[in-house]
């Protein structure tokens, strides 16, 4: 019936009566997708100090003298993050259709992809020419790189375990949930990329 | 009736035996927590030391950032140690997920009370009884504060100590009491009011709560520090905070623990709301303490995100110091107000909505008739919510923003003023040709009514852009703040606490001393605050240790309203205290109220049902002949289907 | 409803009218009035408080109306009426406090565009707030001071700037305040009414000396103002 209802429907006196589920959806995916609503708007705190510093300054250029943004290497990393959501997907549909090796191929590269991410923006970072410490502009541009940054580690974190899980054997057709919700939130932190990149990078 | 049979299940439980000698030290609990937090706390101290050290940063003790890394390290160490991670610890070592055995769930004796429990009735009596308790602390600093201010001239702690006590005392009531005690009564009843065995989340749940106490003693430490308490205001508005001595950072971690919590307990609302409400309860069908929940925790959710980042852009700046709001560096300070009040704003709606719940539930039970137009009042609190994230920068009119946004940021403020209107209408009908028993839940939300009414006119004065010009930042906004966050939420706090308190211990209060603790308070009350519109027009700015000779004797009228008001919680503590140890066996239903939570015994079993009712009518079906809330499934049979009632 | 009832509740609304009526208008809840902008702002106060108080009223009359007439007596568990609600008076309900606030913020808005309005070859005063202090600086005289002097009946603009944390610029008679922001220029249109010395003070929290904050507004008659200009400037 529901993820919640654990009893067998039988009562011992320690065990619940079953909660009747009133939605279709189930309810880890709507503890989810709430979850990520919530995300979200943590990412509109600092998309608000970034507009602040870029616009209510008023700054001449942007980004303001001498500072320069490496754009391509940058989008270069927006096509490896697009790439790994649909590793993602791959994985869950095989895992759907009961296709372990699919999963544990499409988790691997999924993480892999993500690692790249972070190291590309590691290594980017101490290449910059500038620190969150340079004016507004410098920590409104690590604030928002940053904290993706650090939802891409806490995806990657997620992949981790479902990787673990899945060569283990835990996920099959009927029960995989464990890789859905990973996969959703890395959907959620490849959407929230394009916007960082559109936002600090392109316009 | 279902009632006797549901009694078993207390105390039934079978629990895995108690572990003995040195096991005690590695299972989850107050030993366990014991060893871990010291650990946590070293751990802390030698990463900072080391690392500062290792690069050669000069000084290598350096207490603001020992104090980040302290904040955040040692209440997970403590967490830890209580066993709060412990199901999501096995479950990231990627062993198979095992089914939930309920051993971490009920209440056998008041230790069950101390320890990480999933139970929601637990939760929700921990919650209560926490946040009272930072209540009464709250309470105490601002009776320091009256007592400060009932003279002019400094009485007995420097500017710097009462700017502490002043943001001590909002912060702590803001944040540990009147947005998480709303979360506890929430918890308690919820799951009862839609006819689910628990939360969605019980170890989510679990671990909100273990947040709280966390957050509280993070905001206390800070009267502990050298340079004294966070002494900003609970706006800590930069570039003020960000010169503040250290004590300045225990508001930023302690606010982050706080919203953490909020936030967790608010998606465990929605998901409970949303995914396990018994068969037959429509959206159309829920008592509006649970439409109130619901529309508060999408405020929560998608809100306290807000005041989180602006905290953690406050410590940024200071402890890496970048340059978010610094404005020598191209940092903008107003976008601190901006980025707060986005959150802030809704907070307001955050601390009143669930009251306005409580306030229908009460109102229809002791006035016995169905709530007056109940889908208006269920839109009108989702009208709050919308128009809620819309008026954010009315507390901004005179904060040199943007011009342009003050016209329409006024517009929605005054709109919003009409569906509370509505609510406090509906009330009133409600009361029509009703047959009002004033017990002293009903006492409180009578009187909660007229404060509250108070508090929104005022209200409407600090909406108008130009009459704000003169007003705001006066005590006319003290004034105004404690009409709708004391008289306004606090007294639905009380009407709560009185109403669902047979509920929540099994015992009845005493009725006489309810009394007394409402008059005394709504004496006190009125003379604190009421004479503070005066000062506040007549050029009293709030925030002053010191003021100006001819306010006086109205202070000094104040600060005796304030030692009344104290007088009254002291009977109210004593009230409940002596009532849930010796106060006399409650009912399963001594309101003879409609709602679920009513339907099981008091206190409820320990997995609320013995079978999930169903469904068939409306919450409010007072005076309507044959009209059910809801019935079991065993004594359906005999029963006609009723006709729908209560939703109109 | 029956015709008493609806006499009795007009008759409790009169009373409770009156005595509202009696604290609104005999206790001079606003301190004089210094300036053009504040008169203005006066009269939107006076709006504000006839439209509170009749719902304040209208509200409180039926709320004790209902608990003295509705209260059930000992021993009575019936319920009331099962009335469900009643459209057309929850429209009314609607309609006219909507009505209500869009009269007060369609008469805050011309308020304030008309107190903004400033006229051209005004005065200007540059005002400076730093932990505890305001300093004011006369461009056209080119000396600075330690407190506002004005000419009356003078419109001015204040340039408002903060050397360290957000300070707030209030003289209560003016009715008039503005924040004063590090890092930005604000501005503050007053044109002062009433000669005197009046209490500028800082009203937002500025640190611990904030309570101290505190300088003299003093508004002079034009040719006495002269006078000190020019003795001043000269010194």
């Amino acid at each position: 019936m529901s993820a919640i209802a654990h009893g067998d429907g039988q009562r011992h006196g320690d065990h619940p009566p079953a909660a009747h589920a009133s939605s279709r959806v189930p309810p880890v995916l709507v503890g989810m997708y709430l979850f990520i609503a919530s995300e979200a708007m943590l990412f509109g705190s600092f998309f608000a100090a970034y507009f602040f510093a870029r616009v209510s300054v008023g700054a001449e250029t942007w980004p303001p003298e001498p500072f320069e943004l490496p754009v391509f290497l940058a989008l270069l990393n927006t096509i490896i993050l697009v790439t790994s959501s649909f590793t993602i997907h791959w994985a869950l549909q095989s895992i759907k259709r009961d296709d372990r090796a699919g999963l544990i191929a499409g988790l691997g590269l999924t993480f892999l992809l993500g690692l790249a991410f972070l190291l590309i923006q590691a290594r980017e970072y101490t290449r910059l020419g500038f620190s969150p410490r340079d004016l507004g502009f410098g920590s409104t541009f690590y604030g928002l790189t940053g904290l993706h940054g650090l939802h891409v580690f806490v995806g990657l974190t997620l992949l981790a375990i479902a990787f673990v899980r899945a060569v283990r054997g835990h996920y099959s057709a009927r029960n995989h949930q464990g890789v859905e919700l990973p996969g959703i939130y890395w959907h959620f932190v490849d959407v929230m990329w394009i916007v960082v990149y559109t936002t600090v990078y392109v316009i | 009736m279902a009632v006797e049979a549901l009694k078993h299940g207390h105390g039934t439980a079978q629990r895995p035996a108690a572990p003995r000698g040195l096991r005690r030290l590695t299972r989850g609990g107050w030993l366990r927590a014991l060893w871990t937090t010291p650990l946590g706390f070293g751990l802390a101290t030698a990463l900072v030391c080391g690392i500062r050290w290792a690069a050669g940063w000069e000084p290598i003790w350096e207490l603001q950032v020992l104090l980040t890394a302290w904040t955040i390290i040692t209440p997970l160490a403590f967490l830890a140690g209580m066993g709060a991670f412990d199901y999501w610890a096995y479950w990231v070592s990627g062993r198979r997920t095992r089914p939930e055995d309920h051993s971490g769930h009920g209440a056998d004796s008041w230790r069950d009370y101390l320890r990480v429990n999933t139970d929601h009735k637990v939760i929700g009596v921990q919650y209560v009884v926490t946040t009272f308790g930072f209540f009464l602390i709250a309470g105490l600093l601002a009776l320091f504060v009256r007592a400060e201010l009932a003279q002019p001239g400094s009485q007995f702690v420097d500017t710097q100590g009462y700017n502490g006590l002043v943001s001590a005392h909002a912060a702590l009531m803001i944040f540990l009491f009147i947005v998480p005690v709303f979360a506890g009564f929430g918890n308690y009843v919820i799951p009862l009011m839609i006819g689910a065995p628990d939360m969605a989340f019980p170890r989510l749940n679990a671990l909100s709560f273990w947040l709280l106490p966390i957050a509280g003693g993070t905001m206390l430490a800070g009267f502990l520090l050298p340079g004294g308490q966070f002494a900003a205001g609970w706006t800590n508005y930069p570039p003020l905070a960000e010169v503040n001595p250290v004590g300045n950072l225990m508001f930023q971690m302690g606010v982050q623990f706080a919203g953490a919590s909020s936030i967790l307990t608010a998606l465990n609302f929605l998901v409970t709301i949303i995914t396990m409400r018994a068969p037959g309860m429509t959206f159309w069908r829920m008592p509006l303490l649970v439409w109130a929940n619901f529309t508060t925790s999408l405020l929560v959710v998608l809100a306290t995100p807000f005041i989180a980042g602006s905290q953690f852009m406050l410590l940024l700046d200071r402890v890496l110091h970048t340059n978010f709001f610094v404005p020598d560096a191209a940092g903008y300070a107003i976008g601190y107000q901006h980025i707060f009040w986005f959150y802030s704003h809704p907070a307001v709606y955050i601390m009143i909505l669930p009251g306005f719940g409580i306030i229908s539930e009460v109102i229809s039970t002791f006035a016995r008739k169905p709530i007056f137009g109940y889908r208006l009042m269920a839109l009108s609190l989702v009208a709050i919510l919308i128009l809620g994230f819309a008026v954010w920068a009315h507390h901004m009119f005179v904060a040199g923003m943007a011009p342009w946004l003050r016209i329409p940021m006024m517009v929605t403020t005054l709109l919003i003023a009409v569906p509370t209107g509505i609510k406090v209408f509906s009330w009133l009908a409600t009361l029509w040709e009703g047959k009002l028993n004033l017990k002293t839940p009903m006492l409180w939300a009578l009187g909660f009514i007229l404060m509250f009414v108070i508090g929104g006119l005022s209200g409407v004065y600090l909406g108008s852009v130009t009459i704000d010009q003169h007003a705001s930042d006066t005590y006319f906004v003290v004034a105004h703040i404690h009409y709708v966050l004391f008289g306004g939420s606090v007294f639905t706090i009380f009407a709560g606490a009185y109403y669902w308190f047979p509920k929540m211990t099994g015992r009845m209060y005493d009725e006489r001393l309810g009394y007394v603790h409402f008059w005394l308070t709504v004496i006190g009350f009125n003379l604190t605050f009421f004479v503070q519109h005066y000062v506040g027009l007549q050029g009293m700015p709030r925030r002053v240790a010191d003021y100006d000779p001819s306010f006086a004797s109205w202070n000094m009228l104040s600060t005796i309203g304030a030692f009344t008001l104290g007088a009254g919680t002291l009977v109210f503590v004593y009230n409940l205290l002596v009532s849930w140890l010796r106060g006399s066996p409650a009912p399963a239903n001594p309101w003879r109220a409609r709602t679920l939570e009513w339907l099981v015994s008091s206190p409820p079993p320990k997995f609320n049902f013995e079978e999930i009712p169903t469904v068939v009518g409306g919450p409010y079906g007072y005076g309507v002949p044959g009209a059910r809330h809801a019935v079991f499934n065993g004594d359906r049979a005999g029963t006609a289907e009723p006709e729908e009632v209560g939703a109109r | 409803m029956r015709r008493n009832t609806i006499t009795r509740l007009v008759g409790l609304c009169a009373v409770l009218g009156g005595i509202a009526f009696v604290v609104a208008y005999f206790i001079p809840w606003m301190p004089e009035t210094g300036s053009r902008e504040g008169g203005r702002i006066d009269d939107l106060y006076w709006l504000a408080s006839i439209i509170s108080l009749a719902i304040f009223v209208i509200v409180t009359a039926a709320l004790l109306y209902a608990i003295v007439r509705f209260r059930a007596r000992p021993g009575d568990e019936e319920d009331g009426k099962p009335i469900h609600g009643h459209t057309r008076l929850e429209m009314v309900w609607t309609a006219i406090p909507a009505a209500l606030v869009t009269a007060i913020a369609v008469s805050s808005a011309v308020v304030l565009v008309k107190n903004e309005d400033l006229e051209s070859g005004h005065r200007v005063v540059e005002v400076r707030a730093a932990q505890f202090a305001w300093s004011f600086t006369y461009p056209d005289l080119g000396i600075t001071t330690g407190e506002l002097r004005l000419p009356v009946g003078e419109q001015v603009e204040l340039e408002l700037e903060s050397d360290d944390v957000i300070h707030s610029f209030w003289v209560p008679e003016w009715r008039v305040k503005q924040d004063v922001v590090p890092g930005t220029l604000q501005r503050l249109i007053v044109t002062p009414t009433k000669t005197g010395s009046f209490a500028l003070i800082c009203t937002e929290l500025c640190g611990l000396g904030h309570a101290v904050m505190r300088a003299h507004a003093i508004v002079m008659a034009p040719e006495e103002y002269d006078a000190w200009a020019a003795e001043t400037a000269a010194r």
